[in-house]
């Protein structure tokens, strides 16, 4: 609302007393602008620009609606305008974490520019006043251990935490209650995945979002905490840098396989806090909403999952973790899983508000293929079933099940349970860790071998953002690999190799210097 | 030795080699995109391969003259006996071991990478589907949208059913970048890419929506497709309505019956 209420007067005055058809004739002078909009945009944006396109009640966010001329990313001071630089970032690179791609690569220049002008035209305050300028902003200062130990106390002396949460998870005390100018609930944004934030991820992006607010959403700007006399603008450096230093330094790449590392000399984890999982290698399982069968959900809240796998030999662990912002069911949440509901859609079905909870299958072939023939990624089918290690918030334990085909999900009888397993809710974050015997007696189960990869595929559901059944998020099939002993060949066959080639290279040497004593003329002979 | 090193033979054999690398490494890959003709990563065995060439290559033109083949060994047997050269001598008989100690280490260590899956892109269609209870004959099957009604209607309609549908996976560009891409393997295909639908008849592409991943022979790997059976969620008139969208979006012409007939007659 703050945002709102400094847009400037002048603006205000000369937009009312300005001749409304004003748009519509700067429309029609930009074909190039109308073309390429009508093309690629107003199935999103609508083509009015109202943001009410085909696909908009599909999306949270909702697309932008130009007639407003409330832009996000900007490098304008709240309330006003963006540069027409600010609009072609968006266009160029899109906005990470929404359904807004980057066009830089699919558009020419040309149909750009002319697409910043189109989008304008839409709202008369760009057609009244002049070109809006942009915040000077201070050159990034260094990321030391005083500037982060700084951003901490600045993150929660102007109180970060309400929103973001403690750990930068999106789980403060405010964030269930959140919505944007559109009247459209909207999480906070998850500071540990920066490749998610709508307008870039680097410490000196975070610095422009801090300055000048994320108009039309609850995040405001806090450069009259620095006019204030508050905190410095150094200070608003340290906390752009806390800020950043809650993601990895590089966005996680996609792996194929999970490697469980092979743990000879400690005991397996026991917990999800077992420090064994520091050291074991974290992999990012990206995921996306089930639009496959209907009911589809097309508004997933779990993006990725952070999946850690050890072995002993006996027995396999896993540790699945990921960002959530609430421990569902959670009656503060109820309201905002109610508005989630009345926002999205298609319809496709009966979907009441409810206490729902959170949670997450790992899915398996019954056996180890020998070929590439896998069971159906969604659950299997009737011919090819799969078997499950499924956990639910509100569960006593994780379950195995089975399965052929999505909704058939079943646990398997109590005598033929046994799995070992942990789950913690902690600031933001769910971990959950599975146990189980690699080989067993059970022949409902699959059984591991080490040395093979084994298939393996995830779900998960965010019960308060009204997730439950088929409207979760999925992955396709990927491998965990039970890795092996070092064999002795990765010793051997290097150490074989350089004595091999150290002693050739003394032998030719010694050669040649033998003959070189016992006469130059000759060695030439013996070389042919 | 006092000659420049790109005047002296094995100066020259030296340079031609380390060209020869640097161009099958990464000038076949990155060069042509820079004229906007699409390249890939040479394989590393095809990389070995070339690099034998150009070594024979090398050793027969230095050996070709008697004068040549002199002056192209002198230094290194000069590296070899000289007591002025101990130092370099000794360093190389120590890194040369050393490297090839690394090289065999890079070879025998045990990495770890999923079992490869063989997959038909364009798996060979049916004769005829059963599309919702009745019989559709594909083959010499037109999009019947194409002479019934207004093209411009159905390409909006179409243009409606793709991005409520299938533009999480494809993405809005068509460029199969959509929001969900990421958590499928295999990816969303890229409609602008000169291998997907500009290859196919529509008829084709209408069985692949109708059947999605779940239709799919066994050779293209059926149980790995996040493509969903569309005939569950949309018509007839939809899926050739949201086909029209894919060619007239992308600019791409499908193809046709007498196309394909020629082809066959080629076999």
């Amino acid at each position: 609302m703050r945002a709102r209420a400094m847009i400037p007067g002048f603006v205000l005055a000369a937009a009312v007393t300005c001749a409304a058809s004003a748009p519509l004739a700067a429309q029609e002078e930009n074909a190039l602008g109308r073309d390429v909009y009508d093309r690629w945009c107003a199935s999103c944006h609508g083509y009015e620009g109202l943001g009410d396109g085909y696909a908009a009640t599909w999306m949270l966010p909702r697309p932008r609606d130009f007639t407003q001329a409330l832009y996000q990313i900007r490098t304008t001071a709240s309330g006003q305008l963006p540069t027409d630089d600010d609009i072609m970032r968006v266009i160029n690179e899109g906005m990470p974490g929404t359904t807004m791609p980057g066009w830089e690569e699919e558009l020419s220049l040309e149909e750009r520019l002319a697409l910043v002008d189109y989008l304008k035209s839409f709202s008369r305050f760009f057609a009244a006043g002049e070109a809006p300028e942009p915040l000077t902003f201070s050159s990034p200062t260094r990321a030391t251990e005083e500037a982060l130990a700084d951003g901490r106390e600045v993150y929660e002396l102007i109180e970060c935490n309400r929103c973001h949460g403690i750990d930068g998870r999106g789980d403060g005390t405010s964030s269930p209650t959140l919505v944007d100018d559109s009247g459209m609930p909207t999480y906070s944004a998850d500071l540990t995945e920066n490749w998610y934030f709508n307008g870039g991820g680097t410490v000196e992006d975070i610095y422009q979002r801090l300055r000048t607010g994320l108009d039309g959403t609850p995040m405001p700007s806090f450069t009259d905490l620095i006019d204030a006399g508050v905190i410095t603008d150094e200070q608003l450096w340290n906390l752009a840098h806390y800020v950043r230093s809650f993601a990895p330094e590089d966005p996680p790449g996609i792996t194929e396989v999970i490697r469980a590392g092979l743990v000879e000399d400690a005991p397996l984890p026991e917990g999800v806090d077992d420090p064994l999982w520091e050291s074991a290698e974290a992999f990012y399982i990206p995921m996306g909403g089930q639009i496959i069968e209907s009911p589809r959900w097309f508004v997933p809240q779990v993006a990725g999952l952070w999946v850690r796998a050890l072995h002993d030999g006996g027995e396999l662990a896993v540790h699945v973790s990921w960002s959530d912002h609430s421990e569902s069911p959670d009656t503060a949440w109820a309201g905002f899983q109610a508005q989630v509901l009345a926002a999205v859609g298609p319809d496709e079905g009966d979907m009441e508000p409810g206490p729902r909870p959170d949670g997450l299958y790992l899915q398996f072939p019954m056996e180890i293929p020998e070929g590439m023939d896998k069971p159906y990624f969604l659950l299997g089918d009737p011919l090819e079933p799969v078997y499950l290690w499924h956990w639910e918030s509100t569960a006593d334990g994780a379950q195995e099940a089975d399965a052929r085909g999505l909704g058939t999900m079943a646990p398997q009888g109590d005598a033929s349970q046994s799995l070992v397993s942990e789950a913690a809710f902690s600031a933001g974050r769910w971990a959950v860790m599975f146990r189980r015997v690699l080989e067993n007696e059970d022949p409902g189960d699959l059984q591991f071998r080490i040395g093979e990869p084994v298939p393996v595929g995830f779900a998960a559901w965010d019960g308060d953002n009204g997730e439950t059944g088929t409207r979760g998020s999925i992955s396709s099939w990927h491998y965990i690999f039970l890795q092996e002993p070092t064999p002795a060949t990765v010793v051997v066959a290097p150490l074989i190799a350089t004595l091999l080639t150290a002693g050739l290279g003394v032998l030719v040497v010694a050669r040649a210097q033998r003959r070189e004593r016992e006469g130059a003329e000759g060695a030439d002979e013996g070389d042919a | 030795m006092n000659t420049k090193p790109w005047k002296h033979p094995l100066g020259q054999a030296a340079i031609v080699v380390v060209l020869a690398y640097v161009l099958f490494e990464w000038g076949i890959w990155l060069l042509p995109p820079l004229f906007g003709v699409a390249s890939a990563p040479v394989p590393a065995t095809v990389v070995l391969q070339y690099m034998g060439t150009v070594v024979v290559g090398v050793l027969i033109w230095v050996s070709d003259s008697e004068e040549r083949w002199k002056q192209f060994k002198a230094p290194i047997h000069r590296v070899m006996v000289d007591p002025r050269q101990k130092v370099l001598r000794t360093a190389l008989m120590v890194t040369i071991p050393l490297l090839v100690a690394f090289m065999t280490f890079d070879r025998v260590r045990p990495t770890v990478s999923a079992p490869a899956a063989l997959r038909s892109v364009h798996p060979a269609p049916p004769g005829q589907i059963d599309f919702r209870g009745e019989t559709m004959v594909l083959n010499g099957l037109e999009n019947p949208l194409r002479h019934e009604g207004d093209l411009e209607e159905h390409y909006e309609e179409g243009k409606r059913i793709y991005v409520q549908n299938c533009m999480p996976c494809h993405g809005d560009a068509l460029d199969g970048q959509g929001h969900f891409a990421s958590a499928f393997n295999p990816a969303p295909l890229s409609f602008q890419d000169p291998g997907t639908i500009v290859q196919l008849t529509e008829s084709f592409v209408f069985w692949r929506i109708a059947k999605g991943g779940p239709g799919l022979p066994r050779e293209a790997t059926p149980w790995d497709s996040a493509m969903p059976a569309w005939e569950d969620l949309l018509t007839a008139e939809e899926i050739w309505q949201v086909t029209i969208y894919l060619y007239e979006q992308t600019g791409w012409e499908p193809r046709t019956w007498e196309e394909e007939g020629a082809e066959g007659e080629e076999h």
